[in-house]
């Protein structure tokens, strides 16, 4: 629980080093604009700026780097929505209900909904890291194989929730992407499909091959138009309506609750990360939901649902590293890297010796959190303007950007032609309509499913009893099934209200056809 | 000035390059006496934040003072080094591209499981501070108190206790030599591999795994989670005294040492350049045992240890013919 001792001197240390909240602005426009480019993530961007920090002071570095987390946590989300083409893999999920609202004439609403969900359920993922600190640190290291296994199974479920016309292709393109995601060398040290190529060895790299699937369909679906959006009344830009959107964000709590603990729970686990917890998020959502129907075509629940879990993931993924100096993924790797380069070591010792110091870190994450609504609303009246340009001088301007940030980090011709090799497949599946999600979610999900399932297999020597020892893994596929029974029965019973209904309907009709049909008889 | 016709600015070029294609051609030497006069980059082939990445970073400025030019870290990770040493080695043997790497055991690796393209001989070691060994380690909170006990356990029931590792790895190695000479049969046991360190060590300090044999330098910010059970090493390490030697379990093995972690340039350059040679093993050593740089780098628990080219090389070639002899047991 928390020290309030601490939490006194944490407060001197926020107030007394004022200076260094002028980093925060800074640090969110950075975030937001290169997690805005396809083909740059979340830990990009912060890689980018690490060498930066070195010269700042420990606490306005820490300010600065973990104000980029916050931008870039939201920024994916505004391609997701305007262009159906996620910043990062973190907001892939933000696309399936963000871009239908976008297409519908809804995207500053949408925005607006992503925007607020991201500010309320980020300091929701603060709180909460403040209250628990070192409990949830100790709960992480338990998380064994079998419970990520089980994770990896979760985020697979989304697939049903995707929807396509044919159940086969769509299980045919997840496999497809599941292989693709076992590419390289395994945890065993066994090389597969590399062809040779070493730079395979590491397996094929999510981002530029996820955007090379998602972006070539989308872009060649978009050619055919003059604009993003047709009609031309709904291309305004306009502050009111993402004020609306993110006052209705409040209607749904209970949708940002599941979200953030969602969130918190898989950010706070070493090796998942927020790529992934948005998908179990947004599958969660929508098999709960009453309205279930309706995601996919722009219900802002699902939006909601993606934005929050990427959001909270930053506070659980803080947590792990302040408690354990371990990283969660890929951004609190960087994080940790800049500790050290100031001779702070994270870890128990820091949380024992320092604890104001982790204490003002988590508050001005807070802070960050709220400045984040200001700056953000500015970013997307800015951005939405996209929206007013035809796609001709658009188009191109994604093409050559995101080929540039696949080139611009790593410096090697791997990502523009990982980019184009996947583009070329993502236009055959869309024109032989297999589902390309379904390939995404493979791809994002397979190396992890197939790491969890030998390393369960090892530890277990093959014995499927060991389950049983593993009360974590056993909770979290029983709350799976539930939850799956749940909606099965929900969905029978709504078929069955249906189907009787439509009979009641029908008697009526028939009713009806005979009072009308009798008079002329008689 | 109107009368600056096409044709003079024809010969006017022509000359530029004669002098560019001159200096081109001058004997490397006359270049090397001035050296250097730009930036230099120094290869990292890791990603941001890792050891070397940090390493480079803390050590720069302090190198920088030496040579007198600023460095650029350019990382090149991947393929287990594979790719950023194959980046180096493509570079022109000018003295404007050192590394900053862990030589060994990935140089070896790279060459003896991937078939990289290169040969190990084919990079040349300027100083290798950071010493690594192999750890062999439980939760705090385990069952195991000491090696004789796994030993003890492991030779009961070869599957009593779960191990976690990293396949094809310096600890790999260790582990299979260590349990070869308990005369416990490797093919029983129950190992788990994890692809990397950072995973073994999580599973390690979560009791995951009962045992884990992971490189010792990267728990310590765990410490206070796990517990020591034996380290590969012949004397006490200097940065985790409390670990027992393996030699101390009454197990009579034979070891490899971890990563070897530092400078480096390729084999060419030392060769060919003598002279630049020269200038950067002097400004490492000086950077090396530069009072200020130590106190930094301590802070960031990075090593400075001044051995020197030939204590390094040795180092890194033991650790190489090690590797190759033991080539079997990583398969």
């Amino acid at each position: 629980m928390i020290d309030i001792s601490a939490f006194h001197e944490a407060l001197g240390i926020l107030f007394s080093s004022i200076s260094a909240w002028g980093w925060i602005v800074p640090g969110l426009i950075i975030g937001l604009v290169f997690a805005a480019i396809p083909g740059i993530s979340i830990t990009m961007a912060m890689a980018i700026v690490l060498p930066m920090s070195l010269y700042m002071d420990f606490f306005p570095a820490m300010v600065f780097l973990t104000s980029v987390y916050t931008g870039a946590g939201f920024g994916g989300s505004v391609p997701a929505i305007l262009m159906n083409i996620p910043g990062t893999p973190s907001s892939f999920a933000t696309t399936f209900d963000g871009y239908a609202m976008s297409q519908k004439g809804e995207h500053n609403e949408a925005l607006g909904y992503a925007l607020f969900a991201s500010t309320l359920c980020g300091i929701f993922g603060y709180v909460l890291l403040l209250l628990v600190l070192e409990p949830l640190a100790d709960i992480v290291l338990r998380i064994g194989p079998v419970e990520m296994f089980a994770v990896a199974i979760w985020g697979m479920m989304l697939l049903g929730s995707l929807g396509s016309t044919y159940i086969s292709r769509g299980l045919l393109a997840a496999a497809l992407g599941i292989l693709l995601g076992t590419v390289g060398m395994n945890t065993a040290g066994f090389t597969r499909g590399t062809l040779g190529v070493p730079e395979l060895l590491d397996g094929i790299a999510p981002i530029p091959a996820m955007i090379g699937l998602l972006a070539a369909s989308q872009l060649l679906s978009l050619a055919g138009r003059d604009y993003i959006i047709e009609a031309e009344g709904a291309r305004e830009v306009s502050l009111r309506r993402i004020l609306k959107g993110c006052w209705g964000t409040l209607k749904y709590p209970g949708v940002l609750l599941r979200g953030s603990i969602i969130g918190v729970v898989i950010g706070a686990v070493p090796g998942v990360g927020s790529s992934i917890s948005n998908l179990i998020s947004y599958a969660e959502t929508k098999r709960t939901a009453k309205d279930s129907a309706t995601f996919g075509k722009g219900n802002p629940k699902g939006v909601i649902a993606a934005e929050s879990a990427v959001a909270s993931g930053e506070g659980g993924s803080m947590a792990t590293m302040l408690a354990l100096g371990i990283p969660g993924g890929g951004a609190t790797a960087i994080l940790i890297a800049a500790f050290m380069m100031h001779n702070v070591v994270p870890g128990p010792s820091f949380i024992d010796t320092q604890k104001p110091m982790a204490y003002a870190i988590i508050l001005n994450n807070m802070v960050q959190a709220v400045v984040l609504l200001v700056v953000g609303i500015g970013f997307i009246y800015a951005a939405t303007n996209v929206m007013k340009v035809r796609t001709r001088y658009v188009l191109p301007a994604i093409l050559v950007v995101a080929t540039l940030g696949t080139y611009a980090v790593t410096g090697e011709a791997a990502g523009p032609i990982t980019l184009f090799v996947f583009a070329m497949l993502g236009f055959a599946l869309n024109r032989y309509e297999y589902p390309v999600p379904a390939v995404v979610v493979g791809i994002l999900l397979g190396r992890m499913l197939e790491t969890e399932f030998l390393r369960s297999y090892q530890l277990s020597a093959g014995n499927p009893l060991y389950v049983l020892e593993r009360p974590g893994a056993m909770a979290i596929f029983a709350v799976m099934f539930i939850s799956l029974a749940m909606t099965a029965w929900g969905k029978r019973k709504q078929n069955k209200a249906e189907a009787a209904e439509a009979a009641l309907l029908r008697l009526r009709h028939d009713a009806d056809a005979h009072a009308h049909t009798t008079p002329s008889k008689g | 000035m109107t009368d600056f016709t096409r044709r003079d600015a024809f010969k006017i070029s022509a000359g530029g390059l004669a002098a560019v294609s001159g200096m081109v051609a001058m004997p490397s030497i006359l270049r090397a006496a001035s050296y250097p006069t730009r930036p230099i980059n120094v290869i990292v082939p890791f990603a941001t934040g890792g050891y070397n990445d940090r390493l480079s970073r803390a050590f720069m400025p302090y190198l920088e003072k030496e040579l007198g030019q600023p460095l650029v870290i350019v990382n090149k990770p991947g393929a287990g080094t594979q790719l950023g040493n194959s980046y180096a080695l493509n570079q022109p043997a000018d003295g404007y591209s050192i590394m900053c790497t862990s030589a060994a055991p990935y140089i070896p690796l790279t060459v003896l499981l991937q078939n990289a393209p290169y040969k190990v001989e084919d990079f040349s070691m300027l100083n290798l501070p950071s010493r690594d060994y192999t750890l062999a380690a439980t939760s705090s909170d385990g069952p195991v108190k000491t090696f004789a006990e796994v030993i003890e356990k492991l030779k009961k029931d070869p599957s009593s206790l779960s191990i976690g590792v990293q396949p094809a790895s310096a600890d790999y190695a260790n582990m299979v030599l260590a349990f070869q000479a308990a005369e416990i049969d490797p093919s029983k046991l129950r190992i788990v591999t994890y692809d990397g360190g950072g995973p073994a060590r999580n599973a390690t300090a979560g009791a995951q795994v009962d045992v884990g044999f992971v490189g010792g330098e990267g728990f310590l910010p765990l410490k206070t989670k796990i517990r020591p059970l034996a380290i590969f090493a012949a004397e006490t390490v200097e940065w985790y005294p409390d670990a027992p030697l393996i030699g101390a379990s009454g197990l009579k093995t034979d070891f490899v040492e971890g990563s070897q972690r530092g400078w480096a340039i390729t084999t060419k350059l030392r060769n060919e350049q003598p002279e630049i040679y020269k200038t950067l093993v002097t400004a490492v050593e000086k950077a090396s045992k530069n009072p200020k740089a130590i106190e930094t780098l301590k802070l960031q628990e990075l090593a400075t240890t001044w051995y020197g080219p030939e204590a390094s090389d040795k180092a890194y070639l033991d650790n190489a013919a090690k590797m190759a002899k033991y080539v079997n047991l990583l398969k």
